[in-house]
């Protein structure tokens, strides 16, 4: 049972998100803007925090996580990064998903979902926490 | 490309040009100990010896500036022309003087000088090149016929000093002369006019492929809005296929995985035909050193369980002395990868596959050999094709995307390789690929 905030312009994503979620008994947030993420970061401390890459706006979501990543108070909150890799950075983002300083997430899982991969990746993390 | 056609084209008339210097030292030899004429034969041989020596500095000189590439090359490459034209017909000239001067009949291998010159230079150079050959022809005759030059006479051949013959001579320098320019008003006509066809193809040629850019271009547009799509609907799909608001009676279930399934295939495909139109698009890929034997070693680790489950045999045959090959590692993976899983899915069970990989000096050879289905023969030249299927794959698997070989010359060609396959239906594939170092 954790307070998980999930930042996503998709809302049917975001539904199927909450469903798989809320099956663990999780409490699920939400923001569908960059914006709107990071006044709820800070406004409601969650544990976890599920960010869409959102590519309209190219590498918007890897700037959210920067600026999470970089405030003293929400840099602790570990965040899983949604992403349909191989289709949209292209085959590079694997092999430079080790390098910490490139890419400030804990972890990633493709879209779309697989409710299991996603449920363990999201107990691995809050665990580390 | 037109760079490469002017160096083309130059090295052409240096080949030519060792043909002529040994046509001429053979036809001297001729003359000289069958047909026993007597003429001055130090300076017959030393001419075309000269002609091989400026022939010689000449090819060393083009592959220096071939190989720097420089910017100014075209004009240097127009200069060198025009020179090494000049230098043949004052060569050529000197030749027939020593031999009979205008009672020569070789003088109209002028001909032939003047065709090259249409090829290879400008109109106006060309009748300045003829201009330079009648001053010359000129030159000799007339200091000839006023015995300001001595003249060897072609003794036994023609006439005594039929040279000192007025008519002939002005009659035979009228037909020489203007069988020259003739010459070069025609072969320059033809010239042009296959100068222009090349032009307007290269231009279509370009068109074509700004036409497909603009196909690709909208492809990946298409195909990333259904994608965004797709993958939503399957997000949405999986959590209620998995029970997670509540257990779903047998038909409901039965529907959703169906629909689920389909879901599957429909991102698959979207996936491949993303991946082979993003690498069509892109202008060029990331090349670093890499092992190909670790990346076929992680391939075979791959596709194992897939080929034991049926109960195939794999086989790996990797020359150690490969050491590592520059390319785009992942996509090399995954190409390999993708013959393999292949491989696997059209071979029956207890089948056998067989993965070499050979160092061939400057590139690799790597060989996949299995014993499955095969391709029928008259589908072996389609089966590149993007979304082509051979008859007896879609029987074992009714919806591949028909993406995957194409993918793969795709990226064996973008590393300036070649893929190709042998094959025997009912017998099994030989995919090839054959993969430059560096």
């Amino acid at each position: 049972m954790a307070r998980i905030l999930i930042i996503d312009d998709d809302p049917d994503v975001v539904e199927a998100m909450r469903v798989i979620l809320e099956s663990k008994n999780h409490k699920v947030i939400s923001a569908k803007s960059g914006t709107e993420g990071l006044k709820k970061v800070k406004l409601e401390k969650p544990e976890l925090i599920l960010l869409d890459v959102m590519m309209e706006t190219m590498d918007k979501g890897f700037d959210v996580a920067r600026e999470i990543k970089n405030d003293e108070d929400t840099k602790n909150i570990p965040i899983l990064m949604l992403t349909a890799i191989k289709d949209k950075i292209g085959l590079d983002f694997r092999k430079e998903a080790g390098d910490e300083t490139w890419l400030p997430v804990n972890d990633y899982v493709e879209k779309p979902l697989k409710p299991q991969e996603l449920l363990e990746k999201v107990e691995r993390l809050l665990k580390i926490k | 490309m037109k760079y490469e056609g002017l160096l083309e084209r130059i090295n052409w008339l240096i080949r030519l040009r060792w043909i002529a210097v040994t046509g001429v030292i053979i036809t001297v030899l001729v003359v000289q100990k069958i047909a026993r004429l007597s003429l001055p034969f130090f300076p017959l041989y030393l001419i075309p010896a000269l002609i091989g020596l400026y022939n010689f500095l000449f090819f060393l000189y083009v592959r220096h500036i071939g190989k720097k590439q420089a910017p100014d090359f075209e004009t240097k490459a127009n200069i060198i022309a025009n020179f090494q034209i000049a230098l043949d017909l004052f060569s050529l000239t000197a030749l027939i003087h020593f031999s009979g001067g205008i009672e020569n009949p070789f003088i109209f291998y002028f001909i032939f000088h003047m065709i090259i010159a249409s090829i290879l230079l400008s109109r106006k150079e060309s009748f300045l090149q003829a201009t330079f050959a009648t001053c010359l022809f000129i030159l000799m005759v007339g200091l000839e016929y006023f015995n300001i030059l001595g003249h060897y006479c072609l003794k036994g051949f023609v006439v005594n000093d039929l040279y000192i013959n007025k008519i002939y001579m002005l009659g035979t320098s009228f037909v020489f002369i203007t069988t020259l320019y003739l010459a070069v008003y025609m072969a320059s006509s033809i010239s042009i006019r296959l100068k222009d066809r090349e032009k307007s193809l290269r231009e279509a040629n370009l068109l074509l492929e700004e036409k497909d850019r603009i196909k690709s271009e909208y492809v990946l547009r298409v195909t990333h809005d259904i994608k965004e799509h797709i993958s939503a609907i399957q997000s949405c799909i999986e959590p209620v296929a998995e029970g997670m608001l509540g257990e779903l009676n047998p038909r409901q279930k039965d529907l959703i995985h169906r629909a689920g399934k389909r879901t599957n295939k429909l991102i698959f495909f979207i996936k491949a035909l993303l991946d082979i139109t993003r690498i069509k698009l892109s202008k060029d890929i990331d090349m670093k050193e890499f092992s190909i034997v670790r990346t076929i070693e992680n391939t075979i680790a791959l596709i194992e369980p897939r080929a034991k489950a049926k109960g195939i045999f794999v086989d790996c045959r990797i020359e150690s002395t490969i050491g590592l090959i520059k390319g785009a590692q992942v996509y090399i993976e995954e190409t390999i990868a993708n013959l393999l899983i292949n491989s696997v899915k059209y071979t029956p069970a207890s089948g056998k596959i067989e993965i070499a990989a050979m160092d061939r000096g400057d590139s690799v050879l790597i060989r996949i050999t299995d014993t499955g289905i095969g391709i029928p023969r008259d589908e072996i030249m389609n089966i590149f094709d993007e979304f082509y299927r051979a008859r007896n794959a879609k029987e074992i698997e009714k919806d591949g995307s028909g993406l995957g070989l194409s993918m793969a010359k795709q990226v064996v060609e973008r590393h300036h390789g070649r893929i190709w396959v042998d094959s025997e239906e009912g017998k099994g594939s030989v995919f090839s690929i054959m993969l430059p170092k560096k």
